[in-house]
């Protein structure tokens, strides 16, 4: 089960995550509606220190505060359903998480065919293939189990970044706010200075200056430094050949500032940058990579690290440990071991005794080594013995 | 699964605050609504334009005081949650490890190659398993160049295996027929299987199809070789062929696991044929992923604390051994018994004359004189008769 320790951290953080979010939110709401409440409670108040309010009045009062109270109970209700709803998914996958241990057989099989198909489905999210991440989910029947909702608000608003739009992802910031300032976010920064940029760009130089001193005004430290370079803007036409400004003025920017939010948008949800997939690719890959895999005359056709885009994608990856020798028979690809002893031909290629009786009792006695096609017959050969 | 249950309790523990605090919350605020609404159906009993009486003035405080009691708490009741919710987060990242290994210092998707290589094989394991759609879908959002002739071979065996599910022979038959020569070198036992399938079929049709079982039984003379035994035990099922097999010394051949059977020789043995590995390669790789994993974490924590650099690189091998099981097995490697170290092609292994096998450089150093005894038994040899090893 450590397994489940080692890779299922996302599963559970992010809907986790969006129940603390929609708890704040929740919180937040009935604060407002308690507050609506409590003007209308001070409107009381006033009326009874003041000793000729007519009952009319108070009834009105009383009116607008069981209106008022009404409203809060709604959204009470309505809040707290949204974050039971959430954290009833952080539970759902923990259920799907438990069913691993008690899975034997088939159930293991499928249980673990869906988690590869869970991985995969991250890839996709995270590689920006989001009609296959969706396809994949809704075909294994896994869309409760993966981030497909947040990865399909990132996905609008970084096409709407890349429209070059700023609102969407503006919005973004503000439903993230505290997050955000907790983990000294520039992003929102980032975007106000595109948004005088552009301002920039189209010539509207006073409006420009109207911005800059709308949000730039309450800046400090490093930020400071940057408006200051950005303000230069002013002084130059749009289209300038000072280098300095020009890369201010290029349109890559928009592309950091989608790079930007991806990054904070996983930093956000505790998600590591590397996809689950890929991580375990490679731990899987580096755990089964020998030197035999890279040289052409012992490759297995069976053998993952051998197939040929593995094969490149582990080049970089340590190999096996193996302290302990583990012989394979090439021509059966069984294990050799004490009931089917490795023995050696003359030539000193090594295989299974099984093999080599199988391949002797078809052929009068006579071996050929598959590497090297050499006759021998079966009383030639001689046993290895592997301490 | 203590680490699933830990946090389950948590949110077990949420959501049971969250049921109490809706209940009550409603409850309360119903009430208050009440008890305003009663008031204010007394009050309007009154004439509007008179002034407040003192008991109207009592009533309308106490309601009042009431309400800024009951508005705090609802608020605070709900404030007092999350400090719950905020345990099933820290439940999570204590039992759940947030970092995950990075083996690789290349990022995935810094690198356009790399990620052309891993959407292949990806793609590849979905046409495996028969997700065309899904397969297609990707070659068309990750720019692929996945040419028809690629998909082809697994579209068809995709086919005939879904009509073997089916029990539809047809497909697989004419497959079989088409590559007989290719299956023949390959010591494929498939079509013969294929053909006492059909075989059988007709015969538990009954006395019906007995003349067509006949002609059926003729296609047989090319198996005759190699599967006699089995044959006499398909003819012998054609005397019981009016009464039906279920009670006969035949019966086995009934049994539904042949068809089962036929699906895993099937597929076993078309991807031989097209060179490929029976298992999808991805799959393999992500399941000794995932059992390499959890030990590769656990030593990554032992060298942070000992406060030595985790590095992973190429030259290297994993700091662990990582017991996949014999399936994962691919291959032979020796691992000198006297230096502890994999034998490599510059430090070969080599067979003493006594059988037992050591490193050449154990060999060089265990040496004395011309002579050397073998660690493991009381033989003594030279050097020179000892033989290099090819495993």
């Amino acid at each position: 089960m450590a397994d489940l320790k080692a890779l299922e951290h996302a599963t559970l953080k992010v809907p986790y995550e969006t129940l603390n979010k929609k708890f704040r939110n929740c919180q937040k709401t009935i604060d407002r509606e308690v507050s609506h409440v409590m003007q209308v409670h001070n409107e009381l108040e006033k009326c009874l220190e003041n000793t000729s309010t007519t009952v009319g009045t108070v009834v009105n009062i009383l009116d607008s505060m069981v209106d008022k109270l009404s409203a809060l109970k709604r959204k009470a209700n309505e809040s707290i359903t949204q974050e039971e709803d959430s954290a009833r998914v952080v539970k759902r996958r923990l259920e799907h998480l438990k069913e691993y241990e008690g899975s034997t057989g088939a159930a293991l099989a499928y249980w673990k065919k869906k988690r590869v198909d869970r991985m995969l489905v991250e890839y996709f999210l995270r590689a920006g293939y989001y009609d296959t991440a969706v396809k994949c989910a809704r075909h294994s029947n896994i869309e409760e189990l993966t981030n497909i909702e947040l990865f399909l608000v990132a996905k609008e608003v970084e096409e709407s970044l890349l429209r070059r739009e700023t609102s969407s992802c503006l919005n973004w910031c503000h439903d993230n706010k505290s997050k955000l300032r907790k983990i000294k976010s520039t992003l929102e920064f980032n975007l106000r200075t595109q948004e005088f940029i552009e301002l920039i760009l189209l010539n509207k130089r006073v409006e420009a200056v109207r911005h800059a001193r709308k949000f730039f005004g309450s800046l400090e430290g490093e930020q400071l430094a940057e408006v200051q370079r950005v303000m230069g803007l002013l002084a130059f036409p749009a289209d300038t050949d000072v280098s300095h400004y020009k890369e201010l003025l290029d349109g890559h920017r928009w592309q950091q500032i989608v790079d930007q939010f991806r990054e904070e948008n996983y930093k956000l949800y505790q998600l590591n940058i590397t996809p689950v997939l890929t991580v375990s690719l490679e731990a899987g890959l580096a755990a089964m990579k020998t030197p035999h895999c890279y040289s052409d005359s012992n490759k297995n056709a069976d053998c993952p690290v051998c197939s040929k885009n593995l094969n490149e994608l582990a080049r970089n990856l340590p190999y096996a440990h193996c302290a302990q020798s583990r012989l394979v028979c090439t021509i059966s690809g069984n294990i050799m071991n004490e009931h089917n002893p490795p023995m050696m031909l003359p030539n000193g290629y090594v295989y299974g005794e099984l093999s080599l009786k199988n391949m002797a009792a078809e052929n009068n006695g006579v071996v050929i080594c598959p590497k090297t096609k050499e006759k021998f017959t079966i009383d030639q050969v001689e046993k290895v013995f592997i301490m | 699964m203590d680490a699933c249950l830990s946090v389950q309790k948590e949110v077990d523990k949420v959501l049971g605050k969250f049921d109490g605090i809706k209940a009550h919350s409603a409850r309360t605020l119903e009430e208050l609504i009440e008890s305003l609404s009663n008031i204010r159906q007394e009050l309007s009993s009154a004439e509007p334009h008179t002034e407040l009486n003192r008991v109207h003035q009592l009533i309308l405080s106490s309601a009042q005081n009431r309400t800024k009691d009951i508005l705090t708490r609802v608020s605070n009741e709900h404030k007092d949650i999350h400090s719950s919710v905020s345990k099933v987060g820290k439940a999570i990242d204590k039992n759940f490890a947030s970092e995950l290994i990075q083996l690789n210092s290349e990022q995935t998707f810094e690198s356009p190659e790399r990620m052309r290589l891993l959407n292949e094989v990806i793609c590849e394991h979905f046409l495996r398993q028969g997700m065309l759609d899904i397969a297609e879908n990707l070659t068309e959002e990750a720019d692929l160049d996945m040419l028809d002739s690629a998909k082809e071979p697994f579209i068809e065996i995709n086919q005939i295996l879904e009509a073997l599910k089916r029990k539809d022979l047809r497909p697989a038959m004419a497959w079989a027929a088409r590559h007989r020569e290719q299956l023949q070198a390959q010591n494929s036992s498939l079509e013969f299987k294929l053909h006492r399938l059909r075989f059988i079929e007709l015969i538990s049709h009954g006395g019906a199809k007995q003349q067509e079982a006949l002609t059926f039984a003729r296609n047989f003379s090319s198996f005759a070789e190699g599967h006699a035994k089995e044959l006499q035990v398909l003819m012998g099922s054609l005397l019981f062929i009016r009464q039906g097999l279920e009670h006969t010394p035949y019966s086995h051949l009934l049994d539904p696991i042949h068809w089962d059977d036929i699906c895993d020789v099937f597929t076993q043995d078309a991807c031989a044929l097209l060179g490929l590995s029976v298992e999808s390669p991805l799959t393999v790789s992500i399941s000794a992923g995932c059992a390499a994993l959890p030990a590769l974490l656990n030593i990554r924590q032992v060298m942070q604390q000992r406060q030595c650099q985790v590095v992973w690189n190429a030259k290297d091998e994993l700091p662990i051994e990582v017991d996949l099981g014999e399936n994962h097995r691919y291959h032979s490697i020796f691992a000198c018994p006297i230096l502890r170290q994999q034998t490599s092609e510059t430090n070969p292994p080599v067979r003493l004359t006594c059988g037992h096998a050591i490193s050449r450089d154990s060999l060089n150093k265990l040496t004395n004189g011309n002579k050397i005894k073998c660690p493991y038994c009381p033989v003594e040899s030279t050097p020179a008769e000892s033989k290099q090893l090819y495993l």
